[in-house]
Parts: structure tokens; sequence; C-alpha cells
């Protein structure tokens, strides 16, 4: 009995023993080595093909008018980025801005690219159009050197397309050694013709937002841009857009228009001054087929004019980036000349001439704050064809990119 | 005759995008291969804004700005993977 007692103790003991030792193995099986553990960590974090990134810009600031100063702005464009596979992006912009009645929403753009191969991408829904650069590369607000926009460059008297919806095939490719190229060609619903059938006034006028078709005809454009210098600092581009704009079945059906742009820029470092400079132009020609409007003096007339507008502007801008002071060095200069000339014989007609000097200091290069001097110079039976500021403005603005 | 003209465009236009693509792509290649990426960055990423930094963004979140800007200021594949590379290495 006594034995028995004995070998069930030891057996005990045994049992418990072993357990703890193989307890201890367990553990010690369960104990990676740390590299690997953090190796794993890491990998879990890892994202797979699919991303999303938003990003966008804010702005806002003051603005001194001829009779009034006002808070303008409290305005954000969210940026939303799809990246579903390294061929495939999905990109769309709102902006949120305050109006005199409430807050309005907008689409810039949302539309699809997929890249077909190395030097070509297909785009398709509503995108930026590449005509000239001014729309689609330089109007966000911490991209824009100043804090307003050229004449025609706007939404109201505007002279040129910003924005589309359809199709465009865009890429780029080298020439030579030194030099290359990119392109693009699209073809969207285009511009709409007001045959002021409804608004006497608008007769002859092209609408840019024209989302539900007028008619069956598509518009074709397209832009070449070329870099013919070694260090890519030189860029010219020439853009084209043909289409009919009257709506189907009314007299103006036939109606076509032709949109030609020109644009330049050119950036560089001026070790002389320790500056970078930058040179931005673009002009726009927008020809309209002669037709005749309703006369808003007299509905029972028409009448007709040779629908020819225009809308230029250069812009210089100096930043001593690389001078030591690091106030200088935040510093920019910049000054623009620009001009709108809607055709002088129809009642929408006139001429614009606006001057703008400024002078910005960058937090960083995204982050800036602009104060601006523009005289606006207006020749026409519509006054200051240009919306953000009427008559000679002080403008200060601040803009952020995220 | 007014649908002519904007034929005429349009071929006009194909043809020359095709023509230079053609030519293009065969000497596409040993210029990108020549600058390194962080060439390449200091000269595209200035054409239109002020060249970005490359600590603002993480590796993962400049993949899709590359993207981005490749579209954006028609980047070909290999001058946008160069940047790209040269933009997680710096950051
Ligand atoms: C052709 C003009 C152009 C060039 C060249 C360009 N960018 Fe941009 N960039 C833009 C515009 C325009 C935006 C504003 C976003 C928009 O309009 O969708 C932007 C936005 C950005 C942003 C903000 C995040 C985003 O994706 O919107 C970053 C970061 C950026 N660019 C980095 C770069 C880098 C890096 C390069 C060099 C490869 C570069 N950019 C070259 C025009 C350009």
């Amino acid at each position: 009995m006594k034995r028995l007692l004995k070998i069930s103790l030891l057996l005990l003991v045994a049992f418990f023993i072993s357990e703890a030792v193989f307890a201890q193995d367990d553990e010690d099986f369960d104990k990676e080595d740390p590299v690997e553990e953090l190796a794993k960590e890491v990998n879990s974090l890892k994202p797979g093909l699919s991303r999303f990134l938003m990003r966008g810009y804010a702005h806002a600031g003051v603005e001194f008018l001829q009779n009034s100063a006002t808070f303008v702005g409290g305005s954000f464009n969210p940026i939303f980025l799809w990246q579903q596979s390294k061929r495939l992006l999905f990109e769309s912009e709102l902006e949120l801005e305050l109006t005199e009645t409430g807050t309005e929403l907008g689409l810039d753009y949302a539309d699809m690219s997929y890249f077909l191969n190395d030097y070509m991408t297909i785009r398709l829904g509503k995108f930026l159009l590449p005509f000239g650069t001014f729309g689609e590369r330089l109007h966000p607000r911490w991209i824009n050197r100043l804090p307003s926009n050229p004449l025609g460059f706007t939404h109201s008297g505007q002279v040129g397309p910003l924005s589309d919806l359809g199709v465009e095939i865009r890429g780029a490719f080298h020439m030579t050694r030194s030099a290359w190229i990119n392109y693009s060609i699209y073809v969207v619903n285009g511009p709409r013709l007001n045959d002021g059938g409804d608004e006497p006034e608008e007769g002859g006028k092209l609408h840019y937002n024209n989302y539900i078709d007028n008619n069956k005809a598509k518009t074709f454009g397209g832009r070449i841009g070329i870099l013919p210098l070694n260090n890519s600092s030189l860029e010219i581009g020439f853009s084209g857009q043909f289409g009919k704009v009257g709506s189907s079945d009314t007299k103006y059906e036939d109606v076509g228009s032709q949109l030609y742009a020109l644009d330049l820029s050119y950036v560089t470092r001026l070790d002389f001054m320790k500056s970078m400079l930058d040179i931005k132009g673009q002009w726009n020609r927008v020809k309209v087929d002669q037709a005749s409007y309703p006369n808003p003096e007299d509905a029972a007339q028409s009448y007709s004019f040779e629908n020819v507008s225009d809308a230029y502007y250069a812009q210089l801008s100096i930043k001593p980036a690389f001078v030591d002071n690091s106030f200088f060095n935040k510093l920019e200069f910049v000054g623009r000349y620009s001009k709108l000339e809607l055709p002088t014989e129809a009642v929408w007609g006139g001429e614009d001439t606006q001057i703008t000097v400024g002078i910005n200091y960058w937090l960083d290069f995204r982050t800036v704050i602009k104060f601006a001097y523009q005289t606006l110079d207006s020749n026409g039976t519509e006054d200051g064809h240009n919306s953000l500021a009427q008559g000679d403005a002080f403008l200060v603005h601040w803009s952020i990119g995220f | 005759m007014k649908s002519k003209k904007y034929i005429i465009n349009l071929a006009f236009g194909i043809t020359f995008a095709s023509v230079l693509f053609v030519v293009g792509c065969s000497s596409s290649k040993d210029v990108a291969v020549a600058k390194s990426g962080a060439q390449l960055w200091g000269e595209n990423c200035v054409r239109c804004h002020n060249a970005p930094s490359p600590t603002a963004f993480s590796d993962y979140q400049w993949e899709t700005i590359g993207q981005h800007m490749r579209i954006r200021a028609n980047l070909t594949a290999m001058e946008t993977d160069k940047i790209v590379d040269f933009l997680k290495m710096a950051n």
C-alpha cells in the first residue's frame, strides 16, 4: 500500500515536471526571433494594391475693392485619389465654396486614367482640359502665383474651355537626346452656343459647362507640348479644339467653332541673382462661325458680328530662394499683364486690360501668403468681365496645398 | 464643307501625334536612362509648382502622387519611376 502511494506520488511529481518542461517547450516554440517578429508586424501593415489618398488645397483672404472691403474664400478643394493598381488611377476634385446665398459644391473633375504603356495613358470622365496650361496645371490656389486669375481664365467672361466630359489619350516621349514632347488628343461634348433665344444680350457667347450635350456632333481637341532644352526648363504648347456648338434642330445647328491656344513656360535658376525665374504665358483665341442673333435692342431685328474673342496673359516671377537671409529667401516678386478682347460689335463685347503686381511670402513649398495690387482698365458695354475684382483692387490671400 | 474641315483637322492631329509617337519611342529609353531620379525631380517637379520636399510624404503616398503627377505632367513611366524611387529614398 505504502509502495503504491510512493509510486503514485512519484508519478504525480513526474507529471508536473513533464508538464512544466513541455509548457516551457511550448513557450520556447512561440517565442520567435525578434527580427522575424518585427518583419511580420511590418508585413501586416503593408498596404495592398488599392490605395487611397486625400489631398487638395484651400484659400482665404481679404480684398479691398473700389467700393468695398470683404473677407473672401474660406473655400477648400478636396482631391481624392484612388490608386486601384499599378495601371489604374481615379482622380477627383470637389470645390466647396461660400456664395452670397449659401455654400456651393462643385465637381472640378472626376476621371479614370489607365496607363496603356510607358508612353500612353487613356483618361475617361470629366477632366481638366489640356487647352493651354492655366486651366489644367496652374489654377490651383497654391500654384497660381497671384490671388486672381488672368482675364478670360475665370468662369465669367471665359475665353476657352477649362474642363469637359469625354475621352482623352495623353503621354510623352523623347524626340532627340535633349528634346521631348508631350501630347494629348481628346473627344468631348464641347461648348454650347448661346443663340440669344432666352437671353438676347448673350447671343453668340459660348458656354463651356455643357454637361448634357446640345448636339450630336462631338468636339475634338488636343495639345502638343515641346520641351526643346536638355534641362526641361522651357515648354511651348500648341492647343486646338474644333466642333459644332449650335443646338440640334435649330438654325444654329451647323455653327462651328475653332479654338486655339499657345502657351509658354520657362522655369530656371538664375545663379547671378541666387533666384528662381518663372515665366508663364498663354494666349487663347475663340472663333465662332458667323451667324445672326436676335438684337437685344429690338427683338424683331437680328444682328451679326465677327465672333472672335482673345484672352492672353504673361507673367513673370522671381524668387530669391538661394540667398542666405532666411526672410528674403522666402519672398517672391510677381508681375502679370492680362488682356481680354471680346468682339467689339457684340453687345457683350469690349476690351479689358489688367495689370497685377504682387509679393508672396512662402512658409514652405505649398503654403503662401500673397499680397497683390491690381488695376483694371475696362472698355466695354459690360463693365469688368473679371468676376474677382472689378476696378483697382488690393488683394491679400493665403493658400495652402495639402 | 464644315465637317470636311473638322475631318482634316482631326486627321492632321492624329497623323502628327502618331508620327511623333513612333519617332519618339525609338529614342526614349537612352535619354531617361542617362538622368538620375534626383536630377529628374529637380528639373521636372518645379515646372508648375515649387519642388515638393521628399520628406513631405511617405513611400506609399509618393507612389500614388507619382501616378497623379505622371498624368498631370505627362511624364513617361521611366521618369516617374526614377523620381518616385528618389523621393522614397530621400524622405
Ligand atoms: C505640369 C505641371 C506639374 C508638374 C510638372 C508637376 N506637378 Fe505636381 N501638381 C500639379 C497640379 C496642377 C497639382 C494640383 C492637383 C490637381 O490639380 O489635381 C499638383 C499637386 C501636387 C502634389 C499635391 C498632392 C497631389 O497629388 O495633388 C504633390 C505632392 C506634387 N504635385 C508633387 C509633384 C512632383 C513630385 C512632381 C515631379 C514629378 C510634380 N508634382 C510635377 C502640377 C504639376
